[in-house]
């Protein structure tokens, strides 16, 4: 089928009807940025925390736009070149232009990576510290939970074994490793032993379901056996019978599920079953959102398996490349207590001083450059600049860059900050504020946009000779359609940009 | 066999409104020139986040949101050529504006809501 008006003008329109439907889309567009836009203004009008502030590294965004104003330019002359009939010129652009997004999303993933690996620590008083967690292995355990089991309980009806991969072996000279195999030796409560492995379990909950099933079944036989009393037309007598006859089915109802229940756990197959390891107690190292609940003698799985034993340690090993003792909004004027007796300085106490120096310089900074601020301890710009404090700071005002990495690298500078002191841990990722999930939602739908117009383009550049000898024209429009919707991701990244990166 | 089009000039009168062969070189110097804008403007926008005390910070953020701005005007008037574009496009653009205008005017009427306000204003 001819599709009209691909090259030539609709004379009602005076466009060819391509460019009409790339500038609906580029309209919807619009819309649907927009939005996102204006949910970045609310949530950063509406902030009930200091507001992430020239925290994301400039130059890597930097040179992304860079990277997009060249392909914007680079598209739009390959355009103009299919209209002056230069074939080459064309060639050279596109492939230009798209050597341009893949650089784009190259120093997009970098940036991502960073933020994957980097951790914010927020204590119970409000202050804050950032850095990463210490790599887990050999005596190291990170941010894991480190919990000793002498017993394990699982459910046979919830747990699927994933408590496993938490599994650790000790060395003789202390150190974890996974373990070769997870197919641990336990004792089931009849004193046989088994293979806790996904083989035995298959079988236990496929047996358990069975017997759950057929329990089921009986129970509603019995409960559809029973007479229902209808007050206004049986008398006294046939109510009484009735009575009876519920009140037995009903004890016949309990004594099928008892008779059951002693059933399958002759059977082993209870709905829980303590499991005791035979080669003594086992070491887990457990990821905190693995948990149900932990406590000093038990730690709750939330696939349903429970441990039963000792807690070794739940304080997460920690390094340190910032500060950040800025008071939440409702507080500003509490920081003197808060910067005073701050938890950090219970693992940092080295710093206090130094911290406290490098405050006053930057506040006293501050106020020589703002004399009309009456109280800049009180002021948010101040705040941000004097409380908050980063390691490897250009002017290297707080500590060298040696020292800096020694703190975020070195194991002598590594803190345990007990779980108890902490009111919230995440990496750089969306559930770290609004502002990164903002950030990560608008940044990736663009980096899709990206990635959907350089597929087009190349489609473009792969299939475009044929079309090019034939009707250079349709070709042309083409290419400036998918060079409209290339400009619009530019445009839109030129705003993303300074109001991620500089504002 | 079809003949290569390569040097040829453009099929007059099938595109609307370009209707004359395009100039390659002056045409690529105007974007390259565009582009040279925008790279500039971009610099200025990080200067004037990072470098340039304006005494306010919401003065930092207008100006730095006037000059994307600027930049988004050229993209849209010379790399997409709204500069000289069909009547249809405008109005279709029109609509989009008025929407997002609506949109922040919801915005603003959620900010003065007297109600959250008031229960914001609590202890």
């Amino acid at each position: 089928m001819q599709i009209p008006y691909e090259v030539s003008a609709r004379p009602d329109t005076g466009l060819y009807n391509a460019k009409v439907g790339i500038w609906l889309f580029l309209a919807s567009e619009v819309m649907l940025f927009g939005g996102l836009f204006s949910s970045y203004v609310f949530l950063r009008i509406g902030a009930d925390f200091s507001w992430p502030f020239h925290e994301l590294k400039v130059l890597p965004g930097f040179i992304n736009t860079m990277v997009l104003i060249a392909s914007s330019v680079s598209v739009v002359a390959a355009w103009a070149s299919l209209k002056a009939r230069r074939y080459g010129w064309y060639q050279f652009n596109m492939i230009f232009t798209l050597l341009c997004a893949v650089a784009f999303m190259c120093i997009k993933g970098y940036e991502y990576k960073g933020k994957f690996t980097h951790y914010s620590l927020k204590f119970t008083d409000g202050s804050v510290i950032s850095g990463h967690p210490v790599p887990e292995g050999g005596k190291n355990w990170g941010d894991r939970i480190v919990f000793e089991a002498t017993s394990v309980t699982i459910n046979l009806e919830k747990s699927n074994l994933e408590f496993l991969d938490n599994l650790r072996t000790k060395s003789k000279d202390g150190e974890y490793s996974h373990p070769e195999t997870v197919a641990v030796k336990f004792k089931t409560p009849t004193g046989s032993e088994i293979t806790l492995d996904s083989g035995w379990f298959k079988k236990q909950h496929r047996e358990f379901m069975d017997a759950k099933s057929d329990l089921r079944r009986t129970i509603t036989a019995l409960e559809l056996q029973k007479p229902s009393i209808d007050k206004d037309d049986d008398d006294a007598a046939t109510q009484a019978l009735k009575q009876a006859e519920i009140d037995r089915l009903t004890k016949a109802v309990t004594k099928a599920g008892d008779e059951w229940l002693a059933a399958v756990k002759d059977k082993e197959l209870p709905p829980t079953m303590v499991l005791t390891p035979v080669d003594g107690p086992i070491t887990f190292f457990v990821k905190e959102n693995h948990t149900m609940n932990y406590g000093k003698e038990q730690l709750s799985f939330r696939e349903g398996t429970s441990l039963q034993g000792k807690l070794v340690t739940d304080a997460i090993q920690f390094n340190v490349d910032l500060i950040d003792l800025r008071p939440a909004p409702a507080k500003m004027d509490q920081w003197k207590s808060l910067h005073a007796d701050s938890l950090v300085w219970r693992h940092l106490p080295e710093l206090k001083e130094r911290f406290f120096a490098y405050r006053d310089a930057k506040v006293k900074e501050f106020h020589e450059h703002r004399k009309k601020v009456a109280e800049p301890e009180l002021d948010e710009d101040c705040q941000r600049d004097a409380y908050r404090v980063e390691f490897a700071n250009n002017d290297e005002k707080f500590m060298s860059h040696d020292d800096a990495h020694a703190y975020l690298h070195d194991e002598k500078h590594t803190i345990n900050v007990p779980r108890s002191e902490k009111r919230f841990y995440s990496n750089f990722s969306p559930s770290l504020s609004p502002y990164y999930a903002i950030y990560f939602l608008m940044t990736g739908l663009h980096g899709l946009h990206v990635v959907g117009g350089a597929i087009v383009l190349g489609w473009f550049l792969l299939t475009g000779r044929k079309m090019y000898l034939s009707n250079p024209e349709h070709l042309a429009n083409r290419v400036e359609v998918g060079g409209l919707f290339w400009h619009f991701v530019d445009l839109v990244w030129i705003f993303l940009f300074p109001l991620y990166y500089l504002m | 066999m079809s003949h290569s089009p390569e040097h040829t000039p453009a099929i007059p009168g099938d595109h609307g409104h370009d209707d004359h062969p395009i100039d390659l070189a002056k045409t690529v110097r105007l974007y390259l020139f565009i582009g040279g804008c925008l790279i500039f403007g971009t610099i200025i926008t990080w200067a004037v986040a990072y470098y340039v005390d304006l005494g306010d910070k919401h003065l930092n953020i207008a100006l730095g949101l006037l000059i994307a701005t600027v930049k988004v005007s050229l993209v849209c008037l010379i790399f997409m050529h709204l500069n000289h574009e069909r009547g249809l496009i405008y109005k279709v653009l029109l609509f989009s504006m008025i929407f997002f205008a609506a949109m922040m005017f919801l915005f603003i009427l959620a900010q003065m809501d007297p109600i959250l306000n008031h229960f914001g204003n609590q202890p």
